[in-house]
């Protein structure tokens, strides 16, 4: 199923201060890192807030800050909280 | 064994058997604090993940009968990364007893994520709750009896750095027990797992691990898992019996839909056993590491950071300290005297000046390893332990990580680099953090090629400090460009792709003195004991050439290169053949030269002599690492390379200066 823009955005177009609601994983980004991402605690519907976009964007996941490079970010799917 | 406890463990002890428990946990969640804790044995601990990368093992202290494991991080099971697998290899083949988890308290959900695989292992296990004083910092409060209540351990909480908790922690040990599962599977994920358990317990039954535990493992397409059963007699026809069971599960792969599942039953536990009290997460720790990293103000903070640790170990360290030691103390009080006493009382020509000549054991060798670079090295080793354990290293990656694209790497490489900076040798053993093996060789060669380790960095910036902050600057400007040219050709080269970063920024932390100090002083000790016999062994190599009439000509037969192609003065070959011992022994031969160099000649010949073969130590960890063929192939590499980019900027910078 492909996501609707109207309902879930990337997570590199979210305003820098807004929390979020992870929706999905793009097939773009590599299994592994999936998984990495997972482990990390960034499993939909989970909470995060972004906390900047530039030079990569940084999530505040729980109380972890975590960075994802653009071309991971923008395959992370996220909808409002 | 399956209802086992400790006190198992202590009739074993008792009987004089040692019995073995790991410390498992993520990284960077105070494993090696408490394993000091627990051992009295200090292993380096630092604010960054990937700080052990191999199993340490001592006595534990409150039972000298057990054999306590420091386990790397592991950021998730099944295995991926080499330090990960580490720690699968230590829970496959050491005689476990007993799994101590660390989690961090502040981040639960994480930790129980973990907890759900090792659960399933069939070993007793404690949980200990560290670094609940930042878990309250940030409102964050756990139910440690709730959480022991449902997971079936008992669950400790502790401050590892300050030593809260260790004393219950030793004394719940007793009651370690086997924990209740987290969760079960999707049913379609279970039966699949319960076929392949039964394969497992029936025709390659592992001697303590729950088959159960295993075939998870195996369906996550563990690596060290796989190479276990592949050794067993019937290893292959299993393996492809197991491939052959792993179910269609749409768009996610099997690991990552068992990683989903363990998120969700962890995330559940999480919600609750814990709470986050409102307003309380922003802190001072999380703006200052999100200003570290900010697009504008991460710049100027990185270069406050570099000239911060210039003027300490560039100004302070190799100037003002090692003027005292160097010219004052050596030159003025301690080598004269040494001099008058080995030429009043030994007779013999050749072995005076063999102790106190030109090239003496103690004029030469000894005077270059305490007077030159040990005050270098203390200031270099001081202002690195209080940078990692700040937990700004791991920040540099989002500063780098855009630079280090353009070389095909990610900024995950920019952590052994910088600990590169420290020691090359054991930052060659830190790739083992990143991800890919071409990752890995890349930043290997880059390390061998253009990262100055702390003795050869202290004594580049004692030289050129001593000539101008600009030369300085020239140096930095030509290394950060070799490194790049080089890694954007290696980038090319070696087959593979990059793969995009996704770091965890630890938070930042004012550095505990106590634990810079105490990792200086093993940094320092560790050091003496590896250059002092090098140095010697160098000074006497070089008495030798020089008796035997080879180093003249040595130094006749390098002129063209080095006074034709470079610039530099005749003698500088001399320190090129002591190059080869270890580059900062050649750096100290140029530093010696200092007063012959002019500022072209300082700089190029810094230049060259940093890019100059890595000293035997790194060599040899290379071989560990990547073999003998890579190695040889990266030195071929990196000499002409050296004395190439050497002479082309001999050349420019005389169409300038």
């Amino acid at each position: 199923m492909s996501p609707t823009p109207s309902e879930r955005i990337r997570l590199t177009g979210t305003p820098i201060g807004r929390k979020v609601r992870v929706a999905d994983f793009g097939s773009e980004i590599d299994p592994l890192q999936v998984e990495q991402l997972h482990a990390y605690g960034m499993s939909p519907p989970h909470l995060i807030r972004v906390t900047q976009q530039q030079p990569m964007t940084v999530v505040l996941c729980d109380h972890m800050e975590l960075a994802l490079e653009h071309e991971v970010a923008r395959h992370v799917w996220v909808e409002e909280a | 064994m399956n209802q086992a406890t400790l006190t198992e463990h202590t009739t074993l002890a008792a009987e004089g058997q040692t019995t073995t428990l790991a410390l498992v946990g993520h990284p960077n969640v105070g494993k090696s604090v408490l394993f000091h804790r627990l051992t009295g044995t200090y292993v380096n601990v630092s604010n960054y993940p990937g700080t052990t990368v191999e199993v340490a093992r001592a006595a534990a202290r409150f039972n000298r009968g057990q054999s306590l494991l420091d386990t790397p991080g592991v950021l998730a099971l099944p295995s991926r990364s080499d330090d990960e697998r580490a720690t699968v290899r230590a829970l496959l083949h050491e005689d476990l007893r007993l799994i101590i988890q660390v989690g961090d308290a502040k981040n639960l959900r994480r930790t129980l994520n973990l907890t759900a695989l090792l659960a399933e292992l069939g070993v007793p296990m404690a949980m200990a709750l560290n670094m609940t004083d930042e878990a309250s910092a940030r409102g964050v409060s756990v139910d440690a009896p709730a959480l022991a209540e449902a997971l079936g351990v008992p669950v400790i909480a502790t401050v590892a750095t300050g030593g809260e908790g260790i004393a219950p922690l030793t004394d719940a040990l007793a009651h370690a027990r086997l924990p209740a599962p987290l969760l079960r599977y999707d049913p379609e994920i279970e039966s699949v797992i319960g076929r392949v358990s039964d394969i497992i317990s029936t025709r390659a039954p592992h001697p303590r691990l729950a088959a159960r535990g295993l075939a998870i493992l195996l369906l996550g397409r563990d690596a060290e898992v796989e190479a276990w059963l592949a050794g067993h007699p019937e290893g292959s026809a299993l393996l492809a019996e197991i491939a052959s069971l792993a179910p269609a599960v749409g768009r996610d792969s099997l690991p990552a839909r068992l990683a989903r599942e363990r998120g969700r039953a962890a995330e559940a536990l999480a919600r609750t056993v814990s709470q986050q009290a409102a307003g309380k997460d922003r802190t001072l720790s999380l703006l200052v590491g999100q200003l570290a990293v900010h697009r504008l103000w991460g710049w100027p903070m990185l270069l406050s950071v570099l000239y911060a640790v210039y003027l300490f170990v560039g100004v302070f360290g190799a100037s003002t300290l090692v003027g005292l030691l160097e010219e004052d103390f050596f030159g003025g009080i301690l080598n004269p005297a040494v001099s008058a006493l080995v030429r009043s009382h030994v007779g013999i020509g050749w072995l005076a000046d063999l102790l106190v000549g030109e090239y003496g054991l103690w004029t030469m060798g000894m005077t270059y390893a305490l007077a030159l670079i040990l005050p270098i090295v203390t200031t270099f080793f001081i202002a690195f332990g209080l940078l990692e354990d700040s937990g700004y290293f791991t920040r540099l990656s989002v500063i780098a990580n855009r630079m280090f694209a353009a070389i095909g790497l990610n900024g995950r490489a920019v952590l052994p680099m910088v600990l590169g900076l420290g020691c090359v040798t054991m930052a060659t053993l830190t790739t083992r953090i990143l991800h890919t093996p071409r990752e890995r060789l890349i930043t290997i060669f880059l390390m061998a090629l253009a990262i100055p380790c702390s003795a050869q960095l202290g004594v580049v910036l004692g030289l050129l400090s001593g000539i101008s902050f600009g030369a300085t600057l020239i140096w930095a400007g030509a290394m950060v460009l070799v490194l790049l040219a080089a890694g954007w050709l290696a980038g090319r080269l070696v087959k593979g792709r990059r793969v995009p970063l996704v770091t965890e920024l630890p938070p930042m932390r004012m550095p505990v003195l106590g634990n810079v100090l105490k990792k200086t002083g093993g940094r320092l000790k560790w050091y003496l004991i590896e250059v002092i016999p090098l140095f010697l062994l160098g000074t006497l190599i070089m008495f030798v050439l020089d008796r035997t009439g080879a180093l003249p000509w040595i130094i006749e037969a390098g002129k063209p290169l080095v006074t034709g192609w470079l610039g530099l003065p005749p003698e500088a070959s001399a320190a090129f053949v002591m190059g080869f011992l270890r580059r900062d022994f050649g750096a100290t031969g140029l530093f010696a030269l200092s007063h012959q160099l002019s500022m072209v000649q300082a700089v190029v010949g810094m230049v060259t002599i940093t890019l100059f073969v890595p000293c035997i130590a790194s060599v040899m960890m290379i071989v560990k690492e990547q073999g003998v063929r890579t190695t040889a192939l990266m030195l071929a590499l990196i000499m002409p390379t050296a004395f190439f980019v050497g002479g082309v900027l001999n050349h420019a910078l005389r169409l300038f200066f």
